[in-house]
């Protein structure tokens, strides 16, 4: 076993040197070409998903806090963000309340979405997107944004007479401060239908809500305060419930809770918007692209450079060496190449998702890829995989070129 | 060396030649005429009915024109090729009946080869092309290094294990190239025309390496030069695929 280790080992370090002597001392334009193409691909396949990636992670609005999504039939998790219109659940109030007597249930919202239009002091205007909230006694994180700043419960609500105080608090997110050039404690108009409403402005987020296209202006406001804002105070109406909470068992009483409506655990809302979609196509789409021209192009350049080095691949055969340390010889030195190129092609990628940030951010307004540390794995891995199967066609050929041949020439 | 391969470990008699050939016949297709078909193609008879026994320190030359069939016979006694008709046997062991895999083994421990050219790989140095054969033989690199730099300083060349082939003369290139034969101390030691491309003063002393050799094991010398042929102690001379004097 030892000996085999040692053997492997050996023709490893051989297999390598060869490859570094060829890509430096006696730079070999063939294997320079098969590195160049293995960096493209790796380096357009790392920036390309960096750009899925990013379009992934920001397709639907997640609580860090929140375990389990109610949600109407006709509502698809991954359009939990926009589902601004469409079924509605009803007597929110009484539910989230019922699931919050429930010990195991630790933090129970419905959650109202809509777009309003407010304005600042000085006339500008624009549209918002809306979530209207029972606030936790203790601050918590709903959509990216922290409650902090607004008031524990629902007054306004008052046991559904919507009669209670209007606080007008809102948590406005920075894309918000940004399109209506406000700050803390300022006054906001919002646009409805017959009474005037204003909300104050009691904090600015760090954070924002991000969706494929960008930044998106949010508010946090109190619930029923929205839903007297939208018109839904009638049937206690909010477009989902989030629920947080560290036991399982619970998820059979939220379904209970409304019948005919979907319960999305967070592993399931993950799921659906990885694999939901453009993303994963774009993804997809890289990954195939990727290996299929790498293969090509390496199987391609390494099956000529075996055929330039046959000579000495002969000697050690004749030398002694069985076939399989050969082709042990011949994998090695093509995931040389592959990981060299794999490398540099992550490095390069990584290069373009800041390129296509940066340029996305000037003229768009919006930063669209991610740089996760698991894409570094993920560049050099494909790379690896390109290796081992391109190698088949170099193998193949070798095992065609018989040494006593080559060696009588 | 120890056996990496059950299959080797058939021991032959002490006084049993190392190489031992009987009507050994070996004939090559030439070309591929689909008409004919495989059984009926030309073929060419590179050697004919050749019987020879090579013993252990024995320094046998082998002459003979272009095409009398002399590389056959050497890849034929290497165990590079097997014959068509006839047994090579090295150390007792019919190569004919080998796989391909166990016939690279056998090679690994009992035979050395020495090229006209060389062919020392071009990435390693004079150190790295002597140990390649241990490398195969699974041989911890501590040692392979001891081994080859032993080896290096038989052939004179111990202060030139660090350089590259690019950066040693023809001569230093060939007797590199016989250290890495015997580093495995094989039983044979096979030399196709090892003084071909060299001038007459270093190919004299590649040769008195190469002479050096059979204290410890057979060599077999293939040349035209007749000085070479001259320092062996018996030469076989072919002709048409035949053995016309082996005195």
């Amino acid at each position: 076993m030892r000996r085999r280790f040692t053997r492997l080992y050996g023709l490893t370090t051989i297999g390598v040197r060869r490859i570094r002597a060829r890509l430096t001392t006696n730079t070999s334009g063939g294997l320079l070409a098969a590195v160049a193409a293995v960096t493209v691909t790796i380096a357009l396949m790392t920036t390309v998903s960096g750009i899925a990636l990013g379009l992934a992670s920001q397709s639907a609005i997640q609580s860090e806090d929140v375990d389990y999504w109610v949600v109407p039939d006709a509502t698809t998790p991954t359009a939990i963000a926009a589902s601004v219109q469409g079924p509605k659940l009803g007597n929110v109030h009484a539910a989230s309340t019922r699931l919050t007597r429930d010990d195991r249930i630790e933090y129970a919202t419905p959650v109202e979405t809509s777009l309003i239009r407010v304005t600042n002091g000085g006339g500008e205007g624009a549209y918002v997107l809306a979530l209207g909230i029972v606030v936790p006694e203790t601050p918590r994180t709903v959509a990216g944004l922290s409650t902090r700043g607004l008031t524990p419960g629902d007054p306004h609500y008052a046991n559904g007479t919507y009669s209670g105080p209007w606080t007008g608090e809102a948590v406005i997110s920075g894309a918000t401060a940004e399109v209506l050039d406000v700050q803390r404690a300022v006054t906001l108009d919002v646009e409805t239908g017959d009474t005037a409403r204003t909300l104050t402005v009691r904090r600015v987020a760090e954070n924002d809500v991000s969706t494929g296209v960008g930044p998106v202006p949010v508010v946090i406001v109190h619930l029923s305060e929205l839903q007297t804002i939208s018109g839904a105070t009638s049937g206690d109406a909010a477009s989902q419930l989030l629920v947080s909470t560290t036991d399982p068992s619970v998820q059979s009483d939220i379904e209970a809770v409304y019948p005919g409506t979907t319960v999305v655990t967070r592993t399931g809302l993950s799921q659906t918007a990885s694999l939901s979609s453009l993303p994963l196509a774009i993804a997809l789409a890289a990954f195939v692209t990727s290996v299929v021209v790498g293969v090509l192009f390496v199987a391609t350049m390494m099956g000529l450079e075996l055929l330039s080095d046959r000579e000495t691949l002969a000697v050690f055969t004749a030398l002694g060496y069985s076939a399989r340390s050969v082709t042990v010889l011949v994998l090695v030195e093509t995931l040389s190449i592959t990981v060299v190129g794999g490398v540099l092609g992550v490095s390069l990628g990584v290069l373009g998702i800041e390129a296509v940030n940066l340029v996305s951010g000037q003229y768009l307004g919006v930063a669209p890829a991610l740089v996760d540390p698991r894409l570094l794995g993920y560049g050099v891995a494909i790379a690896l995989g390109i290796g081992i199967v391109a190698a088949l066609y170099p193998v193949w050929l070798y095992r065609r070129v018989p040494a006593l041949e080559v060696l009588s020439r | 060396m120890a056996n990496r391969s059950t299959t080797h470990t058939a021991a032959s008699a002490p006084d049993a030649p190392v190489v031992r050939c009987d009507e050994v016949t070996r004939t090559y297709t030439r070309g591929t005429d689909p008409v004919l078909k495989r059984r009926q193609q030309p073929t060419v008879t590179a050697l004919d009915a050749v019987s020879l026994a090579i013993d252990s320190g024995e320094f046998v030359g082998v002459s003979g024109p272009s095409g009398s069939g002399k590389s056959t016979l050497l890849y034929l006694l290497a165990g590079l090729d097997v014959p068509t008709r006839g047994t090579v046997a090295i150390h007792g062991i019919d190569t004919k009946a080998l796989s391909e895999r166990e016939r690279a083994a056998l090679r690994l421990e009992h035979v050395g080869i020495v090229f006209q050219r060389f062919h020392l790989v071009p990435s390693l140095s004079a150190r790295g092309n002597v140990a390649l054969p241990l490398v195969e033989h699974g041989v911890r690199k501590r040692e392979r290094h001891r081994r080859a730099d032993t080896l290096l300083d038989r052939v004179g060349l111990g202060d030139r294990a660090t350089h590259a082939p690019g950066e040693l003369s023809g001569g230093e290139q060939q007797r590199v190239a016989i250290a890495r034969a015997l580093v495995t101390e094989p039983a044979l030691l096979i030399a196709d025309e090892p003084t071909g491309e060299l001038d007459t003063e270093t190919g004299a002393r590649v040769l008195d390496v190469v002479s050096k050799a059979t204290d410890a094991c057979a060599v077999v010398l293939a040349s035209h030069d007749d000085q070479a042929l001259a320092r062996t102690d018996r030469v076989i001379r072919l002709r048409d695929g035949r053995i016309v004097d082996d005195a």
